[in-house]
């Protein structure tokens, strides 16, 4: 319950008068509150989205999927009428839409992602627990170690100045503003094809059995590489740059100017402008997290590498519905859950920001 | 700063050994301990070109089942196997299959047929398949408009009835060879327990095949020989104690493979091969030359014959005659296919060229003559050239603009279409082409919404062809008009009473005399009206291997085998032999 987390976790004042602290927590009651509110109510209105957003793409799943299986060979015309029908059935479409939307809206509140129409009678929360690992193994260490990477690199190259931050400043300039799947391109082009130190495609080596032994960890991780640097480079690139200039912001500001004049020694002088550019950094990283399920989708293409890309892109080409509204239920949940975080710990560490939102003066 | 630096270090370690762990959720078929570790090349056939997308289901009911269920019969198998070059239906379960009066069919099994769970296979399996078939509606339903009455005399011996209502012998042979025959024991249970076998996955097949599902994942499928496989006393052991195919994303991934010699057999659609051998590389094809692969299906421009003017015959036989039809061979299919003629009929190759007449095409048909075209909209039609380049007919209606449709993605077939429309605007007649994603296309074609488009009639090879390739695309009867409901064939809604009249009569004989009279008088009202225009006459599954690890692939010199994935073809598996 959150009026619960609240007392437990919020920081007594200094000094403790009753009252005081008694109208902060009921502030902060009202404010995770609203904040709940509103979060609940963006929620619904993504999931109708992803229900109807979908079936504005032209074209029948079910025309789709027969014509595919034609393709295969061995199906007469003859038994296409019979088929269609028992398939429209199956998958709920004779229904009228209003009907489809009520269906699927109890589905997800019961945890039911349905399925899938084209690998019928694939369910799509298996299909996704498939898929989604590869994506994270990416994603996660990309996003962590280049934001660590990417602020410590930014924060010294403010700080020294000169010709590192000029190298550094360029150098993240670069990566960050280059498309990341173009990168991925040239990594494929350079390491994979021309210097052919790294695989081109896949998750692991043909023939190889996943499992926990050595031989496949390493295969994994080879494979990984690639993927993984067209990733972090563009992440520290962009966090480099983010707070290199946070820092030097801070480092012009009064109170650094003052803790000089006072003689204060550079190394605490450097600790508060770090602490103090770290803020806004902290949100990036936040938010980035909210964005990791769907970041990675074109890189995976390039890759062939599995992961949630193939799985989407396949899924909007042919129309099949309940994979498209799975995948993108993941990604709205993950992004509403990291922004709702960012403005709970906002609304927690900074009464400032409370107090506006609730209109108190 | 030290501390924290140690808990998002443990934080970042935790999180990877989770999803690593995550990651070995791999589905191993029936067996006991999960594979592990690398499987030995010289035991391993890599394949590719079957399954692109994750594996879901290994269920022959499911359309999208993953391979090898409906696309190989090493795991689930046939009665018989048609083959390309024999033309005849060769044994695979069935021993035997012949006509012993005018109206039954007796089929024999082949001795001590067994399902790979020890369990014997015997007709009272094969009726309870094609039961199945009555009961739920699945690839092979439409089998009972040709059969009467279905018997097993022994647990050998089934003889089946003919309709008399529909004695399409060619038909029902032609299901002979494409029921992939299921376990009772284990499919009534999947029955009494869903109500229907359509939603069961099935991802721990039993079959009676030479190869047994070992382990899937969404990045590769593995089958292991299963060494009590029945047929080894007739057939012998095939080569490859594993096939792997893994799943690639595109088809650039799966040639790369192949030219590097992991892949060893592919049906991927792999541009220029010949460039392959030029390197010395060990790759061959069923031909060494043009046009490599044996022609054995016709993708076709359809015509919506109904949409005024491209209900003049004229017209369609003008357009007909601005098509390169060479070029497009040369050019969209990297010469995978002869230069496609006016008939519905391939001319050389398959077994259905027997029925083809040279004569014909000279007397009824077109070629590429864009000087011919024109005269046809000049003389014929009276049409004058606009301003524009355009031919107007005199009742004022312009000639175009017709938009002519192709999935986008099919890259062969959008170069073809863009040899049609220049084609096209050259002589006079304005097409443009449109390649929206495959459901949009699909319907439109079923709908009639469309001028031209492309779509190949009835697919490859089969003992009804060219039957049905005729019936797909000129029989009126059964297809509801443009706009007034779903056709599942003749898309461009073709009436002519003339066409059902002889292709009942196709339909009821055996005598090859007669089929040949008709199939060729069928080719001519073809010609003459010109409903669709064929493009291509390429094959219907490419046919790649790479001999670097396994050695034995049929070709057309050492023909052990029909160039096929599928039914005769896997006969090619117990001719392979590794290299060393």
């Amino acid at each position: 319950m959150a009026p619960a987390a609240g007392e437990g976790t919020f920081p007594s004042p200094q000094n403790p008068q009753y009252g005081c602290e008694n109208m902060l927590k009921s502030g902060f009651r009202k404010y995770l509150a609203k904040k709940i509110a509103w979060y609940s109510l963006a929620l619904i209105i993504a999931i109708a989205l992803n229900f109807f957003l979908p079936r504005l793409i032209p074209g029948n799943p079910v025309q789709s999927m027969l014509h595919q299986m034609t393709q295969g060979g061995g199906v007469a015309s003859d038994a296409m009428e019979r088929l269609y029908t028992t398939y429209m059935e199956e998958f709920g479409l004779n229904k009228p839409i209003y009907r489809q939307f009520i269906d699927y809206f109890v589905n997800v509140f019961t945890g039911d992602l349905g399925t899938s129409f084209m690998l019928y009678p694939g369910k799509v929360a298996n299909l996704i627990g498939e898929a989604l690992p590869w994506t994270l193994a990416i994603q996660i260490p990309a996003i962590l170690i280049g934001w660590l990477i990417g602020n410590v690199l930014g924060a010294m190259a403010s700080y020294k100045g000169g010709r590192f931050d000029s190298t550094v400043f360029t150098t993240a300039l670069v990566f960050s503003n280059i498309p990341y799947y173009c990168l991925a391109i040239l990594l494929v082009y350079l390491f994979g094809v021309q210097l052919n130190l790294f695989p081109i495609a896949g998750g692991h080596s043909l023939g190889m059995f996943p499992g926990l032994y050595f031989d496949f960890v390493v295969d994994a991780i080879y494979h990984w590489m690639l993927p993984f640097l067209s990733m972090i480079l563009v992440a520290i690139g962009g966090q480099a740059i983010g707070m290199r200039e946070m820092s030097i912001y801070e480092l012009t500001s009064d109170y650094v100017n003052y803790s000089k004049a006072l003689g204060l020694r550079d190394k605490k002088v450097v600790r508060y402008v770090f602490r103090n550019a770290m803020l806004p950094q902290i949100t990036g990283l936040a938010l980035s997290f909210g964005t990791m399920v769907g970041g990675a989708l074109v890189t995976e293409s390039v890759f062939s590498y599995p992961g949630m890309g193939s799985l989407l892109f396949s899924a909007i080409r042919q129309n099949d519905y309940p994979v498209i509204q799975g995948v993108t239920l993941i990604i709205t949940v993950t992004v509403l859950m990291a922004n709702f975080l960012v403005d709970v710990a906002y609304g927690f560490i900074d009464p400032r920001v409370r107090a506006a939102q609730l209109g108190e003066r | 700063m030290r501390r924290s630096y140690f808990i998002v270090a443990a934080v970042v370690a935790v999180i990877a050994i989770g999803l690593v762990t995550g990651l070995f959720e791999g589905n191993s078929g029936g067996l006991e301990s999960p594979p592990s570790g690398r499987l030995k090349r010289e035991e391993t056939l890599y394949k590719a070109g079957h399954q692109f997308g994750p594996p879901t289901s290994f269920s022959p009911f499911n359309t999208n089942a993953a391979w090898p269920t409906n696309s190989e019969e090493v795991l689930y198998e046939t009665l018989f196997g048609y083959s390309l070059v024999s033309g005849q239906l060769e044994p695979i379960l069935g021993k035997s299959l012949e006509w012993t009066d005018g109206s039954t069919l007796t089929i024999t099994l082949q001795p001590d047929t067994k399902w790979q769970d020890g369990t014997p296979l015997t007709t009272e399996d094969v009726i309870y398949t094609f039961e199945l078939g009555k009961k739920y509606a699945v690839r092979y339903s439409p089998v009972w408009n040709y059969i009467a009455d279905l018997k097993a005399v022994d647990d050998r011996t089934i003889e089946i009835t003919l309709n008399p209502d529909d004695p399409h012998k060619a038909m029902l042979e032609d299901y002979m060879g494409t029921i992939r025959i299921v376990p009772k024991h284990i499919w009534s249970q999947v029955e009494a327990k869903d109500g229907t076998v359509l939603r069961h996955a099935n991802t721990e097949p039993v079959g009676s095949g030479p190869y047994k599902l070992s382990f899937f994942s969404p990045q590769q499928i593995v089958l292991e020989r299963d060494e009590n496989y029945w047929g080894i006393p007739i057939y012998g052991t095939p080569g490859p104690k594993n096939i792997v195919h893994p799943i690639f994303k595109s088809n650039d991934a799966a040639n790369l493979a192949l030219e590097k010699g992991q892949i060893d057999w592919s049906q991927s659609f792999v541009p220029e091969i010949w460039k392959m051998w030029e390197k010395n590389l060990p790759v061959g094809t069923w031909y060494d030359e043009q046009p490599y692969h044996m022609p054995a299906s016709i993708p076709t421009l359809w015509i919506n014959v109904n949409k005024h003017p491209l209900n003049l015959p004229e017209v369609r036989r003008a357009l007909a005659h601005a098509i390169d039809y060479a070029k497009i061979a040369e050019t969209a299919v990297s010469r995978y296919s002869i230069p496609a003629k006016s008939s519905l009929i391939i001319p050389e190759g398959v077994p259905e060229a027997k029925y083809y007449s040279e004569e014909d095409v000279k007397n009824y048909g077109w070629e590429y003559n864009p000087e011919k075209a024109v005269q046809i909209l000049e003389q014929e039609l009276g049409a004058k050239r606009g301003k524009d380049g355009i031919y107007v007919l005199p009742d004022g209606t312009r000639l175009g603009t017709f938009y002519v449709e192709a999935p986008y993605g099919w890259t062969d077939w959008m170069t073809t279409l863009e040899v049609v429309a220049s084609g096209a605007r050259a002589i006079g007649i304005d097409v443009q082409t449109k390649f929206p994603e495959t459901p949009v296309w699909a319907d439109h074609r079923d709908s009639g919404s469309f001028d031209l488009l492309m779509d190949t009639p009835a697919g490859g090879q089969s003992p009804a062809q060219p039957w049905m390739r005729i019936r797909d695309l000129m029989d009126g009867r059964d297809v509801p008009a443009a706009g007034e409901g779903t056709a599942y064939r003749n898309f461009g809604r073709y009436e002519n009473p003339k066409v059902g009249e002889l292709l009942d009569q196709a339909a009821a004989t055996t005598d090859e005399a007669k089929l040949t009279e008709i199939y060729q008088e069928l080719n001519r009202i073809f010609m003459q009206d010109a409903p669709a225009i064929p493009l291509q006459y390429r094959a219907w599954e490419f046919y790649e291997f790479n001999e670097k690890h396994w050695t034995g692939f049929a070709t057309a010199d050492n023909p052990v085998a029909p160039p096929q994935h599928n039914f005769a073809g896997v006969r090619v598996y117990f001719n392979l032999e590794p290299l060393r």
